[in-house]
C-alpha cells in the first residue's frame, strides 16, 4: 500500500511540475482576450520564417547527431576495448565539454577563431575574418555542439560495450579478426544503444539555446526566447515552441516503437566473463596520435585559449567582486536541486525498474521528454503557471528555479537509478520483505544503501546539470537571485573579454572540482 | 573508509554552509528595493552598488541579457502586470518607459532631482524621467576622405554597399526608425528605408558589430550609439564620430536618454523613490559620463569626457517620445518584413 501510494504521489508530482506548466502555457496561447484563437499558430504556418527556423533547427540537430555518432562510436570502442595508452585520461578530457555549459565552449572557440581571436595573431586579419564568419553560423554551432555532445555517444558506447557477452566475441574471433567481430557481432549488439545515444544528441541539440544564441544562428529555441523576451509575444513564443515539442515527441515515439523490444537496457554481461581487449599492435602509435590530436583540437586548445584570456589578476578580482555571490548561489541551488533530483529520481527509477504501474513506460517517456525539451520552453511554462499573487512564495523565491530543475533533469537521476537497481539482486529486497520490513523501511535500509554508488553518481550529474543551467534560470530567477551562468550572460553585454574569460574559468572549476571529489569518493 | 567519511562530511558541511549563507541573505521587506535594468549590467551595477553603500538599502536587480536586446526586463514587467515584483525600472531608452505608461504599468513620480533636466527628456505627467543620454551618431572609418554628414548618406549612390546598420527590430535602432516615421510620416519613412535597401545597406546584429565592421574597413560608416563610438575610439580603432544633420534645416541628432520609472503597485514605494532620486542626481550622471559608456549628462554644469559633446552643443532631433512609442509598436510588422522575418 505504502509503495503504491508513494509511487503514485511521485507520478502526480512529476506531472504537476513538468506537464501542467506546458498545458497551461498552451492553453494561454490559444485564448486571446477571453476568446479561443489560433492566430499565433496561423502565423506559424503562413510565415516563411518558420520554415527557415525548421530548416535551421533540423540541419543543426541532424549534423551534430551524425557527426557525434560517426566519431563517438569508434572513439568509444577504442577507449573501452583496446590497449590504447592514456585511455582514462582521454576519457576524462573528452568528457569535460559535456560538463561545462555549452556556451562557455562557444566563448572558448570565439576567443580562438573570432576576429580578434588567438588565431588572428598567427594567421592575420583576413584569415581571422574568414574563421569568424565560419564560426558565426551553422558550422560553428555544429563544431561547438559536436564537441559538447560527443561524450554522450562515446560514454554510452563504452557503457553498452560492457553489456556484450565476451564469449560471443571469442566465438566470432575463431572465424575472423577483430574488425570482423566488431562489424558482425559487437556493433550490431550495441546498435540500439548507439541509436538511443544519437537520438539523445539530436534532441539535446534541438533544445539548445545558449550556443545558437551566442553564435547568432536562428533556431526555434532562440526564436522562442526572443519572442518572449524581446517582443513579449506570449502566443508567438508558445507557437515557436510547439514545433520543438512536436519534434521531440515524435522522435521519442519513434524510439519507443523501434527500440522497445530490443535488449538495450543496461545489464552487465552475464557469466562475469571479462570483455576481451583488442591489441592495437603496430597501429597503436598512430591511433594514439589521432585520438590525442582530436582531444587537443576539441578540448584542450579552446580551454587553453579561454584560460590564457583570463590570465589577469585584475580580471579575477573583478570577477569575484561582481559574481562571487552569484557563484555561491549557483552552488547552493545546484546542491539543493541535485539532492531533490536524487530523491525524485530514486523513486521514479524504482517505478520504472520494477514496472510498478502499467504505465511505467509513459513515466519514463515523460521524464525523457522534459529533459530534451528546450529550457526556454520549460521556463515559459513555469511563468504561465506560477506568476500569480497567490503563488508568490514559489514565483518570487528560488523555489521556482528548483522546480524548473526537477521538471527538466529528473530523467538523469531516474535513468542512473534504473541502472544501479539493475545490479542489485531482487532477492535482497524480497528477503527483507519476508522478514516483515515495510516498503519504505526496505527502501531506506536495503535498496538505497545498496544503490549508494549510483545515487552518488546521480547526485553529481544532477549537480552539474543544475549548475550549468541557463535556459530555465534566465527566464525565472527572482530579482537579485541570479546564478553564475546567468550573470556571465548578462555581463557579456559590453563586459571585457578578460572578465568573461575569468568568469568562465571560475565556472569550469566550480563544475569540475566537486566532480573530481565525487569520483574520488566513488572509486575509493 | 574513514577517509571517505571525512571527505563526505567536509563536502556536506561546505555545501550546507553555502545553503545557510544563501538563506541568511534572503532580504527582508523593509530595507530592500527591486529594480529591473535594461542598461548594460557592466555599467549599471556599480551605480546600484554605490546606492546600497550610501543608503544601506539592499538592491535586488534583474538585468537584461544581450539576446533580449534591452527589452527582456521590460517584458518581464509586462508579464507581471497583475503581480508586480519590481519597484523601479531603469530603461536604457525612454520608448519602453512610454510603452509601460500606455499599458498602465507605471506610476507617476516627479523627483526633486529632475528639476535641472530639460523638459523634453521628461514625461510631462511624471511617468518617466530621462537622465544620462546617448546620441545616435555616425561612426566613419578614418580613411574615408569626405565624411558623411547626414543619415541621408544611406540612400546616396556614392555610398552604395558601403554602409551598415544594426537590425532595426531591436534596441536604439528601432527607436531611430520610429522617430523617423514620426518626424517624416509613414510614406516618406518607408520610401527612405526602401532606398536604403536598394542602396545595398547591410544589416548587422547590433550597434557594436556595426562599429567593428566600420573600424575594420569593411564598411565606410554606420549609424550607432555614441557609447559604441567612444568605446572603440578609446581602444584606438580608426574611426571618427559625426553628429548627423546638424546644419541649417537638418533634422538633428536623435538623443536617447536612460529613463527611470516607478512601477504601479511597487512592493517598496518609499525605497523606490529614494533610488529614483539617486539615479537622477548630478553625481550619477557624472559617474555614467566617465564610465566606459561615456553617457551625456542632461543636467547643466556636469563635466563630460572629451570624446563627447555637451548636450547644449548638439542640435537634437525634435520629437515627442510618446508619439515615437506609439509608432514603434505600429511599425513592427513593416520592420519585420523589411528585415526579412
Amino acid at each position: 500500500m505504502g509503495r503504491r501510494v508513494t509511487l503514485a504521489a511521485v507520478v502526480v508530482f512529476l506531472m504537476a511540475i513538468g506537464l501542467l506548466p506546458l498545458v497551461v502555457m498552451f492553453a494561454k496561447s490559444i485564448v486571446v482576450d477571453g476568446q479561443a484563437s489560433l492566430a499565433a499558430y496561423r502565423g506559424l504556418l503562413t510565415s516563411g520564417r518558420e520554415w527557415v527556423l525548421i530548416r535551421h533547427s533540423l540541419a543543426l540537430s541532424l549534423s551534430t547527431a551524425l557527426l557525434a555518432t560517426v566519431v563517438g562510436l569508434p572513439l568509444g570502442i577504442v577507449l573501452a576495448k583496446t590497449d590504447l595508452p592514456f585511455r582514462r585520461l582521454f576519457t576524462a578530457l573528452f568528457t569535460i565539454p559535456l560538463l561545462v555549459p555549452p556556451y562557455i565552449t562557444a566563448i572558448s572557440w570565439f576567443n580562438l577563431l573570432g576576429r580578434q581571436g588567438a588565431l588572428s595573431k598567427v594567421l592575420g586579419s583576413a584569415a581571422a575574418q574568414a574563421t569568424s564568419d565560419w564560426l558565426f553560423g551553422l558550422p560553428g554551432c555544429v563544431l561547438v555542439l559536436f564537441s559538447t555532445f560527443l561524450p554522450v555517444v562515446m560514454l554510452l558506447t563504452m557503457t553498452y560495450l560492457k553489456t556484450v557477452n565476451a564469449r560471443l566475441e571469442e566465438a566470432g574471433k575463431l572465424a575472423g579478426g577483430w574488425l570482423r567481430v566488431l562489424k558482425g557481432i559487437t556493433i550490431p549488439l550495441i546498435l540500439p544503444g548507439i541509436l538511443m545515444a544519437a537520438m539523445l544528441v539530436f534532441l539535446l541539440t534541438l533544445g539548445e539555446f545558449g550556443v545558437p544564441a551566442f553564435l547568432r544562428y536562428d533556431v526555434f529555441a532562440v526564436e522562442s526566447f526572443t519572442q518572449f523576451s524581446a517582443f513579449y509575444n506570449f502566443g508567438a513564443a508558445t507557437a515557436a515552441a510547439v514545433p520543438l515539442v512536436a519534434i521531440t515527441f515524435l522522435v521519442l515515439v519513434a524510439e519507443r516503437l523501434f527500440l522497445r523490444d530490443k535488449s538495450y537496457r543496461l545489464r552487465l554481461a552475464p557469466g562475469g566473463a571479462p570483455s576481451a581487449t583488442i591489441a592495437l599492435g603496430a597501429s597503436r602509435n598512430w591511433i594514439v596520435a589521432l585520438v590525442g590530436l582530436l582531444c587537443f583540437v576539441l578540448v584542450v586548445a579552446p580551454l587553453l585559449v579561454l584560460f590564457s584570456h583570463s590570465l589577469s589578476l585584475a580580471a579575477y578580482k573583478e570577477a569575484v567582486s561582481r559574481a562571487g555571490d552569484s557563484l555561491l548561489r549557483s552552488i547552493a541551488y545546484a546542491a539543493i536541486g541535485a539532492s531533490a533530483l536524487t530523491v525524485l529520481g530514486f523513486f521514479t527509477g524504482y517505478l520504472i525498474h520494477t514496472r510498478a504501474f502499467r504505465f511505467w513506460r509513459a513515466v519514463d517517456t515523460l521524464t525523457i521528454f522534459l529533459f530534451t525539451l528546450s529550457g526556454t520552453v520549460v521556463g515559459i511554462g513555469l511563468i504561465s503557471l506560477w506568476n500569480h499573487p497567490s503563488t508568490n512564495f514559489i514565483y518570487g523565491t528560488p523555489t521556482i528555479i528548483i522546480l524548473g530543475y526537477l521538471a527538466r533533469y529528473t530523467a538523469l537521476t531516474s535513468r542512473i537509478t534504473v541502472s544501479a537497481l539493475a545490479q542489485i539482486p531482487p532477492s535482497m529486497e524480497e528477503a527483507a520483505q519476508a522478514a516483515g520490513a515495510g516498503w519504505l523501511r526496505r527502501m531506506g535500509l536495503i535498496v538505497a544503501p545498496l544503490a549508494k554508488r549510483g545515487l552518488v553518481a546521480g547526485w553529481l550529474i544532477g549537480y552539474i546539470f543544475c549548475l550549468r543551467d541557463v535556459g530555465i534560470t534566465m527566464l525565472v530567477y527572482p530579482p537579485g537571485r541570479d546564478t553564475l551562468p546567468v550573470r556571465i550572460f548578462t555581463l557579456m553585454a559590453n563586459g571585457s573579454t578578460e572578465l568573461i574569460a575569468a568568469l568562465c574559468v571560475i565556472m569550469v572549476v566550480a563544475t569540475l572540482l566537486p566532480l573530481g571529489l565525487g569520483l574520488f569518493f566513488i572509486r575509493s | 573508509m574513514k577517509r571517505q567519511g571525512t571527505l563526505l562530511t567536509t563536502l556536506g558541511v561546505i555545501i550546507a554552509g553555502i545553503v545557510v549563507w544563501n538563506l541568511s541573505k534572503m532580504p527582508g521587506n523593509t530595507q530592500t528595493v527591486v529594480v529591473y535594468v535594461s542598461e548594460d549590467q557592466v555599467f549599471s551595477e556599480p551605480i546600484l552598488k554605490d546606492f546600497e553603500r550610501e543608503t544601506g538599502i539592499k538592491v535586488r536587480a534583474v538585468y537584461d541579457t544581450e539576446e533580449a536586446k534591452g527589452t527582456g526586463a521590460m517584458n518581464r514587467l509586462l508579464a507581471e502586470k497583475n503581480n508586480p515584483q519590481s519597484d523601479v525600472y531603469w530603461a536604457n531608452e525612454p520608448i519602453r518607459a512610454e510603452v509601460l505608461k500606455q499599458r498602465g504599468i507605471s506610476a507617476s513620480y516627479v523627483s526633486p532631482n529632475a528639476a535641472g533636466i530639460p523638459d523634453v527628456f521628461k514625461d510631462p505627467e511624471g511617468y518617466w524621467t530621462g537622465f544620462s543620454a546617448r546620441a545616435r551618431i555616425l561612426v566613419v572609418n578614418e580613411s574615408v576622405a569626405e565624411k558623411p554628414q547626414s543619415i541621408h548618406a544611406y540612400t546616396n549612390a556614392r555610398w552604395k554597399e558601403r554602409a551598415v546598420v544594426a537590425n532595426p527590430l531591436f534596441g536604439t535602432t528601432t527607436t531611430q526608425m520610429a522617430a523617423l516615421f514620426t518626424l517624416w510620416g509613414d510614406d516618406r519613412a518607408k520610401a527612405f528605408l526602401e532606398k536604403m535597401k536598394e542602396n545595398g545597406t547591410k544589416i548587422s546584429t547590433d550597434n557594436g558589430e556595426s562599429t567593428d565592421l566600420v573600424a575594420s574597413g569593411e564598411f565606410d560608416f554606420s549609424l550607432v550609439d555614441s557609447d559604441d563610438g567612444v568605446n572603440r575610439i578609446r581602444q584606438g580603432k580608426p574611426i571618427v564620430m559625426v553628429y548627423p544633420d546638424q546644419g541649417e534645416g537638418g533634422i538633428g541628432c536623435l538623443i536617447v536618454p536612460n529613463a527611470v520609472v516607478l512601477i504601479k503597485g511597487a512592493p517598496h514605494p518609499s525605497n523606490a523613490r529614494k533610488l529614483m532620486d539617486y539615479l537622477l542626481s548630478k553625481e550619477t550622471e557624472q559617474k555614467l559620463a566617465f564610465a566606459d559608456c561615456a553617457q551625456i549628462p542632461l543636467h547643466a554644469g556636469v563635466e563630460t569626457p572629451s570624446e563627447v559633446k555637451d548636450i547644449d552643443q548638439i542640435k537634437a532631433m525634435e520629437i515627442d517620445y510618446a508619439a515615437v512609442a506609439r509608432k514603434l509598436l505600429e511599425i513592427q510588422p513593416f520592420l519585420k518584413s523589411w528585415v526579412g522575418y
